[in-house]
């Protein structure tokens, strides 16, 4: 055997490779305790032992475990607040603790979860799943949880859950009044009476003595002048103090002092707030147009159509090609013939009775009534019934002098 | 070279020294096994299984095909019925075909009328009116999907992630 | 175990020949040591026999294995970065938010990869401080030495992992983000002439925009590690080819006889082709029993220690260290203060103070203090090995007295540099006024 070098060094480095071992097991844990340290975990058990006091070991088994998730592509905003509010839907817990009461029914039926989220009418982090971070009282997060408490710390004069009008204003911004919105209506009957206008322009118009206003909601905090201004310094405070007293915070502004009682000043700051630029997709706004305008006239004759006479042609569908001038059914297209004298035409045209011809069609009858409007024989006994109906109340008319039926187009 | 501890006989301590590096090896491997449950999703991007399609007066007699969520909804009368889009054999989305003569048949227990035949453009899988597999590589027939109305405003609900048997139909009224 | 070889300790049957599958970590004789270098991949960067003196922690502080560790670390956490992250503007921001929220271990293994990043700007750089204290780009007695191209090598990978760590910082698309890279790309563009052209191709248009994010999301994920990979291999030969540390050269130079003729004893060419051209080393100071240990098992030890205490000491910081995120980018709104990355606040420092006024002619300080200084200072480091005329016994010596008066100015240069850097971390506070790191700033107005 040949001889190795002895060697100082393991005598040294052993102890020291073994205790950086124990460092590292030190370290795994750790690591393992990280992710299982999040308060969601605690809630979620609590949430489960609530409803298996309340409703059975049953129901308990199916509160959902893990972090839960409301995706709403539309508007990007991917929630995790039910991730602890496991109880928002859930019956029965109108009087539990937050958080896990059970969301009031109303503003749900008209803004379902699946379809807004929650953070786009309560505010904070959806992102986020430890307390702080989702309530927004993080540093680097701006849009803080609307919460009664909020509205507390401004000692709001009204409804202490108002600030989360603002965000309800984000789609109803072009709403005269929003169901609910006290504040917000509040402070929009304000502009127009007090008629801020004429100096701001507001939505788009207005007067251009004062800044613009559209966007004002967007400013960023940084560009107001706190100098003058003591106890809270955000915008909204800074707004309601403004409002109040224009004089106090802006040195020589022209804008007059209305007086504004406290609950006055504070709706206009949340609505002045709530004009921000954002990115909604047009069927989340309220109020806009979706489909093409049509004036009361085509309105009320379509309503005609669809109830009077000549109902069974528009609901069968016949309607689309022809129209049916005795019975006041017109058609949008107008590629077929006349119905009202079609009893008539087909002994013309075709050398058969109707009901000769809707037994055996031919043309591009043949291919409508196999394809697109497929009628039993049935049906078919009820349309040469129409037809002839059709045609009655057409010659009746042709005595009376009235010309409603146009030539033949072939 | 002198023992810093004497007391403790040189193969023990061998051991606890081996066992502190090992032990430390092996928490870092288990650490960097765990770190991959990063690529396990916790929460979902997907849309929700359950959409709502629409009030039912947005569905004409026969058929109606909804892209977002590939699938075909029959009406016939009063009673509506949803079958998938989706081939059973590799997912591709198959488009219906009308056919020249409509022919009615018992699906389930009931009438159907079937106006049309369903072709696969990926592997030529061909199924029935009522998705019944008929030739091509598709193992089994298109799926039926449980059809509800909404609670709150009558819309007609599809829930993707419940298959039912050709015998379900939802009547209105 | 017909796998293994029949005995594991068997002598080799014919030079050359290893009948074990496995190397021993504990070899018994210098043979077993040697052939457990010369049959282990991972090994085969080691030479069988190392100088214990520059096996000292108190020597190197094993401060380039650690860089290595770190490297290794970094592209470890970042794989699974790479599954996680999506390099778009409109998704960057969301996915590195679910990456800290609810991706299992996603905080942890961001945060492991951010602060493994920002330690290897320091060690590096500590690296680059202890090889020019230490006078180690020196050459000694060994043929072929070129210590001096090594060091220049480590400037590159120096300046590569600063440029490594810029990249990724723009990645999370935050406002931090937006603007680092906004002051960042325009020094480069104050470089006259060429500057606007090198900050276009840089950014890939005029504004920060998706261009930007995957430019600097390729070079952060693909160019230049696969560069560092690259260096750090070549760096790691030319040690093997200097013949070791710098360290080794003094046992050499002071255990010499004068008259021993010099025996080519071992040559560190791939396969030993082109003899002569390698470094021969001495036989008597490179393998005397007094001087020198096995590579395995006591380098081999040394060098997982630093490894795995680096692991450790990461892994455990990761859990209490949380990585910033703040806003997503906003192009309408600079933070209040906007600040570089902490490795180049010295040179914000500079570029605040050094916007000369000659009459009506301006130089822009981001030119002098951005471009020309730092360029000057990274010229000289370069080229310091020609021109640092010390005497060869002064290669390996910590704070050799030969080389004083460039130790010291090199000194006051790295303390100028630590002051501007933590006067731009510590003091500097909105608008860049200087506030006492005690000194509370102003409150941050919120919106609500």
């Amino acid at each position: 055997m040949e001889k190795r070098t002895n060697s100082p060094f393991p005598a040294i480095d052993r102890p020291v490779m073994a205790v950086v071992g124990v460092v590292l097991v030190i370290g795994t844990g750790l690591f393992m305790w990280s992710d299982r340290a999040h308060d969601w975990r605690f809630y979620q058990m609590e949430f489960a032992q609530l409803v298996a006091d309340q409703f059975g070991a049953d129901k308990a088994a199916e509160v959902p475990t893990g972090m839960q998730q409301i995706w709403v592509a539309d508007l990007e905003r991917a929630d995790r607040c039910t991730t602890c509010h496991l109880g928002v839907l859930w019956k029965g817990f109108e009087k539990a603790e937050h958080p896990y009461r059970t969301h009031p029914e109303a503003p749900l039926k008209t803004h379902p979860l699946e379809k807004f989220g929650c953070t786009s009418c309560h505010g904070g982090q959806g992102w986020a799943i430890d307390t702080a971070a989702a309530h927004g009282q993080v540093a680097h997060w701006e849009e803080p949880l609307l919460s009664r408490s909020l509205g507390e710390s401004y000692t709001l004069a009204g409804d202490k859950n108002a600030l989360m009008q603002m965000n309800c204003n984000t789609c109803h911004r072009y709403d005269r009044e929003t169901n609910g919105a006290t504040a917000i209506n509040l402070a929009k009957r304000l502009v127009t009476d007090k008629g801020c206008r004429a100096c701001h322009v507001i939505n788009g118009y207005g007067g251009t003595i004062g800044p613009d206003l559209t966007e004002v909601g967007d400013k960023a905090p940084e560009q107001y002048d706190f100098s003058r201004l003591s106890g809270q310094r955000t915008a909204f405070a800074w707004h309601v103090a403004h409002l109040k007293d224009p004089r106090a915070l802006a040195e020589g502004t022209i804008m007059p002092n209305f007086n504004f009682t406290t609950e006055q000043a504070q709706a206009l700051s949340m609505l002045v707030l709530s004009w921000r630029r954002h990115d909604v997709p047009a069927r989340y706004l309220a109020g806009a147009p979706r489909t093409d305008p049509r004036s009361a006239e085509e309105l009320a004759a379509e309503e005609a159509m669809k109830t009077g006479p000549g109902r069974w042609f528009v609901d069968t569908g016949c309607f689309v090609c022809h129209s049916v001038s005795a019975l006041g059914v017109k058609s949008p297209a107008q590629i077929g013939p006349d119905l009202s004298t079609a009893v008539e035409d087909t002994q013309s045209r075709f050398g058969l009775t109707v009901d000769a011809f809707l037994a055996n069609p031919t043309g591009t009858m043949s291919v409508v009534l196999s394809r697109q409007i497929i009628l039993t024989p049935e049906q078919k006994q009820v349309a040469v019934q129409k037809l002839r109906e059709a045609f009655a109340e057409h010659q009746k008319q042709r005595a009376a002098g009235v010309t409603t039926a146009p030539a033949p187009s072939h | 070279m002198s023992d810093p501890h004497p007391k403790l006989p040189a193969d023990r301590r061998d051991f606890l020294l081996k066992l502190g590096a090992g032990a430390g090896v092996a928490a870092l491997t288990a650490q960097g096994a765990a770190s991959l449950r990063s690529l396990v999703p916790n929460v979902s991007y997907d849309s929700p299984t359950t959409v709502k399609l629409g009030p039912p007066a947005d569905f004409p007699d026969g058929i109606k095909f909804l892209p977002d969520e590939r699938l075909f909804v029959f009406r016939q009368g009063n009673t509506f019925h949803a079958v998938s889009a989706v081939c059973t054999h590799l997912g591709c989305t198959v488009r219906a075909e009308a056919l020249a003569n409509a022919q009615t048949t018992d699906v389930g227990g009931g009438e159907l009328r079937l106006t049309h035949r369903f072709l696969c453009p990926c592997h030529g899988s061909e199924y029935k009116g009522d998705g019944t597999n008929v030739s091509g590589p598709a193992p089994k027939p298109l799926a039926w999907y449980r059809l509800s109305f909404a609670p709150d405003d009558g819309q007609l609900v599809v829930d993707l992630a419940d298959e039912v048997a050709t015998d379900f139909r939802l009547t209105l009224g | 175990m017909s796998l293994r070889a029949p005995t594991r300790r068997s002598e080799p049957d014919a030079p050359g020949v290893r009948p074990q599958m496995l190397w021993s970590l504990r070899p018994r004789s210098d043979r077993e040591a040697g052939d457990a270098i010369a049959s282990n991949f991972l090994f085969h960067a080691f030479p069988a026999k190392v100088s214990k003196a520059s096996m000292a922690w108190n020597y190197s502080f094993w401060l380039g294995t650690i860089s290595a560790a770190l490297f290794f670390l970094l592209i470890l956490s970042g794989l699974p970065l790479l599954f996680l992250y999506v390099p778009s503007v409109e998704r960057a921001y969301q996915s590195v938010k679910d990456i800290e929220f609810v991706i299992t271990f996603g905080s942890w293994i961001r945060a492991v990869h951010r602060i493994a990043a920002h330690g290897m700007v320091i060690v590096v750089f500590l690296h680059l401080v202890r090889v020019f204290l230490t006078g180690a780009y020196k050459n000694g007695a060994g043929r072929g030495q070129h210590r001096e191209w090594n060091w220049v090598l480590g400037v590159v990978m120096l300046l590569v992992t600063l440029f490594l760590s810029f990249t990724g910082y723009l990645l999370p698309w935050d406002q931090l983000a937006f603007w680092a890279v906004t002051v960042g790309t325009n020094i480069a563009s104050s470089i006259p002439a060429i500057g606007p052209t090198v900050r276009e191709l840089l950014i890939g248009g005029r504004t920060i925009e998706q261009a930007t994010l995957i430019r600097f999301y390729v070079l952060h994920v693909v160019i230049l590690p696969l560069g560092l990979g690259v260096l750090f291999a070549y760096h790691m030969w030319r040690v093997r080819k200097d013949g070791g540390l710098a360290r080794a050269e003094r046992d050499t130079l002071l255990e010499r006889p004068a008259e021993t003729p010099v025996v080519a004893t071992k040559t560190y060419t791939l396969l030993g082709v082109a003899r002569g051209q390698a470094p021969v080393i001495r036989a008597q100071a490179l393998e005397a029993p007094e001087t020198t240990v096995n590579a395995v098992p006591d380098l081999t030890r040394r060098a997982a220690i630093a490894t795995l205490g680096t692991f450790a000491v990461i892994g455990i910081l990761s859990v209490f260290i949380a990585s910033p995120l703040e806003e997503p980018a906003n192009a309408l709104v600079t933070p209040n203060p906007a600040k570089a990355p902490w490795y180049f606040l010295w040179l914000q420092e500079i570029v605040t103070d050094t916007t000369i006024r000659i009459g009506s002619f301006t130089v822009n300080g981001a030119f002098v203090g951005g471009v020309v200084l730092p360029g000057l200072l990274i010229g000289l480091l370069t080229v310091w090995p020609w021109l640092d005329r010390s005497p060869a016994a002064a290669t390996g010596v910590w704070m050799a007295r030969t080389r004083g008066r460039q130790n010291t100015v090199f000194l006051l240069v790295v303390l100028g540099i630590l002051i501007l850097t933590f006067i731009g971390m510590a003091m500097r506070g909105p608008y860049w006024y200087l506030y006492w790191p005690w000194e509370a700033w102003p409150d941050i107005p919120a919106r609500i």
